[in-house]
């Protein structure tokens, strides 16, 4: 594209221009991000001054293979990955059925649409805290709820387990509502004539959703997947506003953060581990990028299939 | 009259079952997205006693001292006035850099745009910065100071992929003949460009503040010193504290969730278009 505001000199302009947000871009994203391949090799340990030494794979070797720490290492990336496929097919399935609902464009609809996707604009702390308050186990609302059965529970008190099931619950809680607004963008650009079309012949309601809907859906279904894959395996804050650092609860992405600045339990703060947690962050790392090519080599020979 | 006609005024119009069922699936969920909010909202009404002595029963004393408690010992004023410095420099400087990274990549003024494009389309699948980010502000000894925190919000390769999409539906023709008047690139895009993206420039200006706005992570590492903190750190830090008398410490949330809710009416449709920017088309 020829350039049109001047010749010569005149024409550096642009790149002068351009050199700010691209400089701030390599300092504070890319290059940091890359370094972190580099400081896994190392002791780094987050105090200021502190010398840093090569350490080859000792990280990765005491990440996976030493003993009963890595046993809990290798428990939390086993629950990462159940968090999620539990998230990602549940929040798709839901996305998927409320979009369907909300798009037959009721009156009132636009109304509920808004009300589900509200939680994306509060972030994790008011989430957190709202749930926090409803999951209250002394007479809170969801506990007066079970107390009419007779049941009893303390939900993010209680066992590991449950408390970890409640984190996924609001998980999808907080994001259904995007997955929601992806598929109803997607609805609306298949052609109403099709509908009419599969009408006339015959379709029902069923046959018109796996025969027109589905298929032409393909994009959105693709995009709501591997946002959902990658999104429910980096995520974690929700665990640190409802349940803290709790064992039999944590996920991998906590456990960069609590190795990497110590994890405060009390009074006792845990020393930075750095160059550790940035090797467990390249293990999630490593985690996302084959979760997530498979995913999307499944997506794309699916799309092929259904286009070819 | 015919038969059918009187019959249609007699019998009861016939209820359409699947639309009933659609309203109840909708309200099922509506209930499960406004309750917590509603239970947030009945408690911080609510005196302690009367919390503790049955939760959710309604409150009848509208008990409005909790939130002069909650504005007062939660520091309030000095955190929302912190979160408010932060994401406006933030979101403003990136925003600045943002359009000249992305108009002339989206017109291939400079060379090799492509690959830029690139480079900020790849940030999406790196390896989490937190570590050697962490040792860079460190080093720089921008550890535990406000300069430090703003600048790792200037930076948000998304949007500039966004700003690059939306550019490139501006006809270029507009290009050529501002540059025949001899209007200067800076003065183009200052006064030309700008204006015709402005839905674009909304939509990330609006993501991007929202996502500093509502950060745990960060101000949880770098800042250290009470005076700095966001409220979302504050509201943390007051749950340490208070989390026992919950009718406070929900006034507090209320505090917070209240603006962002009456802003979210307004700000809806431009978060909507910037998540769905490009999804459609895959």
């Amino acid at each position: 594209m020829s350039y049109h505001f001047g010749r010569g000199w005149s024409k550096l302009v642009p790149y002068l221009l351009l050199l700010p947000g691209l400089l701030f871009y390599f300092l504070i994203s890319l290059g940091p991000s890359m370094a972190t391949a580099v400081y896994s090799f190392t002791d780094a340990s987050g105090l200021k001054g502190a010398p840093i030494h090569w350490v080859g794979f000792d990280n990765y070797r005491e990440f996976l293979f030493m003993g009963r720490a890595s046993l809990d290492n290798l428990a939390a990336l086993q629950r990462t990955l159940i968090f999620c496929a539990a998230v990602t097919l549940i929040q798709f399935a839901l996305g998927l059925f409320v979009a369907l609902i909300v798009n037959q464009r009721l009156k009132g609809s636009n109304i509920f649409r808004t009300i589900y996707f509200m939680p994306v604009i509060l972030g994790v702390v008011i989430q957190g805290l709202m749930w926090s308050l409803f999951l209250f186990p002394l007479g809170g609302p969801m506990a007066k709820v079970l107390s009419w059965f007779g049941l009893h529970s303390e939900f993010l008190g209680g066992q590991p387990t449950q408390a970890f099931m409640w984190v996924i619950a609001i998980q999808i809680w907080a994001n259904m509502g995007t997955t929601m607004m992806i598929f109803i963008a997607g609805l609306q650009t298949i052609p109403s004539e099709l509908y009419e079309a599969a009408r006339i012949d015959g379709a029902n309601a069923l046959q018109a959703f796996r025969n027109v809907t589905w298929p032409l859906l393909t994009p959105s279904v693709n995009t709501n997947l591997l946002l959902n894959v990658i999104g429910s395996l980096q995520a974690w804050q929700l665990f640190l506003v409802l349940v803290g650092y709790r064992n039999g609860t944590q996920v991998l992405g906590y456990l960069v953060y609590a190795t990497g600045f110590g994890q405060t339990s009390g009074s006792v703060t845990s020393s930075f581990r750095q160059g550790y947690a940035a090797a467990a962050s390249i293990i999630l790392f490593l985690l996302v990028l084959v979760l997530g090519m498979t995913v999307q080599y499944f997506l794309q020979r699916r799309e092929a299939r259904i286009l070819g | 009259m015919s038969a059918t006609t009187i019959a249609k005024r007699v019998l009861p119009r016939k209820i359409n079952w699947g639309h009933v069922g659609s309203y109840a699936v909708m309200i099922f969920f509506a209930l499960l997205y406004l309750g917590p909010i509603l239970m947030l909202v009945n408690t911080s009404l609510k005196t302690m006693p009367s919390f503790m002595k049955d939760a959710t029963s309604l409150a009848t004393e509208l008990h409005f001292q909790n939130f002069v408690d909650a504005w007062n010992k939660a520091n309030f004023p000095k955190y929302l006035l912190n979160s408010v410095l932060y994401t406006t420099a933030a979101t403003a400087i990136y925003i600045l850099t943002a359009v000249f990274v992305a108009f002339p990549i989206a017109r291939g003024y400079i060379k090799y745009s492509g690959a830029f494009l690139t480079l900020f389309v790849i940030a999406l699948f790196l390896p989490p910065a937190l570590i050697p980010q962490f040792q860079l502000m460190l080093n720089l000894g921008l550890y535990n100071n406000p300069i430090g925190y703003v600048l790792l919000f200037i930076v948000n390769p998304i949007g500039i992929v966004i700003l690059v999409n939306y550019i490139k539906t501006v006809p270029k023709e507009l290009d050529e003949a501002a540059a025949l008047d001899g209007c200067g690139y800076f003065r183009f895009v200052w006064s030309v460009v700008l204006p015709l993206i402005q839905p674009a420039l909304a939509t990330v200006v609006v993501m991007h503040a929202i996502g500093i706005w509502n950060e745990l992570i960060a101000p949880t590492i770098y800042l250290t010193n009470k005076n700095y903190y966001p409220i979302t750190r504050g509201l943390i830090v007051f749950q340490g504290v208070y989390g026992s008398n919950w009718p406070t410490l929900a006034a507090a949330v209320m505090l917070l969730t209240l603006p962002m809710l009456i802003l979210f009416l307004f700000l809806q449709r431009y978060i909507v278009s910037g998540l769905t920017a490009g999804s459609v088309k895959g």
